[in-house]
C-alpha cells in the first residue's frame, strides 16, 4: 500500500509539473518584453579571480585552516552566483536566437543558430558547474574545477557579439556587452 | 451512471478513438504524417486496438480469457509503440540541435534505465492477491509501461523548459496530451493493481476514458488553433545599459 501512495503521489507530482510548464510557456509566450533587457551583466575578471585556483592555493597556504573553509565557502558562494547569471545569460541568448532563426538572410540566420547551439552548450556546463560547485562546498577538499566553464561563456559572448553584428552592424558588439 | 455498458462508458470507450481516426485523417491531410509517421501510425493503431475490444467485450459468445488475451497483446504492442512515440518527440524536439541532443539523449535515456528498473522492482514486490494471474499480470503490466512512460514524459518537459528549446506548437500539444493522460494513468493503474478499491473499479475505467478523451481533444486544440504570435522581441538594450556594460567590457579586454 506504501508503494501504491507513492506511485500515485508521484504521477500527482509529475502531472503538477506538466502543467505548470504548460502555463509557464503559455504566460511567457503572451508576455511582451524585450528579452535583452532580461540580460544581466557579468564581472568576468572577478568571476576568474574567485575561480583561480592559484588564488585558492594562496589563501590555503596563508590562512588558518577554519578561516581558510570559511573563505572558500564564501568564495564558492560568490561563484555560484555567478554560474547563475551566466546560466540565465545562456537562456535569454538561447530564446533571442531561437526567435532569430527564422531570418531571411542566411548569414543572420547561421549565426542565430550558432548562438543557440553555444547558449545551450553554456546552460548545460552551469548545470555541472553548480553541482560541482555544491560538492566543492559540502566537500571542501575537492576542487571546483569550473575553468571549463568560464572558456564556455566566452565563446558564448563571441557567438552573441557575431549575431549582434549582423543584427545590427552599427552595433557591433551590443550582445556580448549585455552578457559582460 | 459511471457503471460498466452505461451510456457514458459507451460514450468515452468508442468517442475519443472515434475523434482519435479524425484527428489522424486531418494529419494526413496536412501532410504532417510525414514529420512524425510513428504518432500517425500509433494513433491507427490505438484507435483499432480499442475497436476491437470494444467489439469483444459487447460480443455475448465471446470468454473473459480470450478478452484477457486481446487486451494483454494489445497492453504489449500499445506500450511499445508509445516507447517508439516518445522517442519520435524526443528526436523533433532535438533534430536541430546536435549539441542539445547527445545531452538529451543521455538524460532522457539514463531516465528510462532508472524508471524501467524502478518499475520492475514495484512489479516484483506487488503482492498478486486472489485475482486471476492473467488480470493482475495485465494490470501490472500497464503499471510498469505508465511508470517509465509518464517518467520519460516528465523528462522531456523538463528538458525543454531547462533549456528554453522551442518546442513546435503540434509536438508540444501531442507531449502534453501525453503528459496529462500517463500521469493520470498510472496512479489509476497502480491503484488497480494494488488491489485497493477494487469495488470501485469501474471509476478508475471511466476516469482513464475521460483523460484519453482530455488528450485527443488537446491534440486537436494544439493542430487547429493558429500560432500564438510572439509579443517578445530581442530589440537592444537602451545605450545607459550599454555603457555600464561596456565599462565592463574595456576592463576585460585591458587584461
Amino acid at each position: 500500500m506504501n508503494l501504491t501512495i507513492f506511485i500515485v503521489a508521484a504521477a500527482l507530482l509529475a502531472l503538477v509539473q506538466v502543467l505548470r510548464i504548460t502555463v509557464g510557456r503559455r504566460r511567457h509566450a503572451s508576455k511582451n518584453t524585450n528579452l535583452t533587457l532580461e540580460l544581466q551583466p557579468l564581472d568576468l575578471e572577478a568571476f576568474r579571480n574567485l575561480a583561480d585556483p592559484f588564488e585558492d592555493a594562496y589563501l590555503r597556504l596563508h590562512l588558518p585552516a577554519w578561516d581558510y573553509l570559511r573563505v572558500r565557502h564564501a568564495r564558492l558562494q560568490a561563484i555560484s552566483a555567478y554560474v547563475r547569471v551566466a546560466s540565465h545569460n545562456a537562456a535569454i541568448l538561447a530564446q533571442i536566437g531561437q526567435g532569430a532563426l527564422m531570418q531571411k538572410d542566411a548569414r543572420r540566420s547561421e549565426a542565430a543558430s550558432q548562438l543557440v547551439e553555444d547558449a545551450f552548450l553554456l546552460r548545460r556546463n552551469a548545470f555541472v558547474a553548480l553541482g560541482r560547485i555544491y560538492v566543492a562546498m559540502a566537500w571542501p577538499a575537492s576542487g571546483s574545477a569550473i575553468t571549463p566553464f568560464q572558456q564556455q561563456y566566452l565563446k558564448v559572448g563571441t557567438s552573441a557579439m557575431l549575431f549582434g553584428r549582423l543584427q545590427d552592424p552599427a552595433d557591433a558588439a551590443r550582445f556580448s556587452v549585455a552578457i559582460q | 451512471m459511471l457503471q460498466a455498458h452505461s451510456l457514458i462508458w459507451h460514450y468515452l470507450w468508442v468517442a475519443p478513438h472515434v475523434l482519435q481516426l479524425g484527428f489522424a485523417l486531418l494529419l494526413w491531410r496536412r501532410g504532417l504524417h510525414r514529420r512524425l509517421p510513428v504518432f500517425f501510425c500509433f494513433l491507427i493503431f490505438e484507435a483499432l486496438e480499442e475497436f476491437v475490444l470494444y467489439g469483444l467485450d459487447l460480443t455475448p459468445s465471446v470468454r473473459p480469457q480470450v478478452w484477457w488475451d486481446a487486451f494483454c497483446t494489445g497492453v504489449i504492442l500499445e506500450g511499445l509503440f508509445r516507447f517508439a512515440v516518445i522517442a519520435e518527440l524526443l528526436q523533433s524536439l532535438l533534430r536541430d540541435w546536435p549539441s542539445l541532443a547527445r545531452t538529451g539523449r543521455n538524460v532522457v535515456g539514463g531516465f528510462g534505465a532508472f524508471l524501467i528498473l524502478f518499475a520492475s522492482v514495484a512489479a516484483a514486490i506487488r503482492d498478486p492477491g486472489e485475482t486471476h494471474w492473467m488480470i493482475t499480470s495485465a494490470h501490472l503490466l500497464q503499471q510498469t509501461f505508465y511508470i517509465t512512460q509518464a517518467g520519460l514524459i516528465l523528462s522531456i518537459f523538463l528538458l525543454a523548459a531547462y533549456f528554453h528549446v522551442a518546442w513546435s506548437k503540434l509536438e508540444f500539444g501531442i507531449a502534453l496530451g501525453f503528459g496529462i493522460a500517463w500521469c493520470e494513468h498510472l496512479a489509476a493503474w497502480a491503484v488497480t493493481a494494488s488491489g485497493a478499491f477494487d469495488g470501485a473499479r469501474n471509476l478508475f475505467d471511466v476516469a482513464n476514458m475521460a483523460t484519453y478523451h482530455v488528450a485527443v481533444l488537446i491534440w486537436i486544440y494544439y493542430l487547429l488553433a493558429p500560432e500564438p504570435v510572439s509579443l517578445q522581441s530581442s530589440e537592444l538594450p537602451a545605450d545607459h545599459h550599454l555603457e555600464t556594460w561596456n565599462r565592463e567590457l574595456e576592463r576585460l579586454l585591458q587584461l
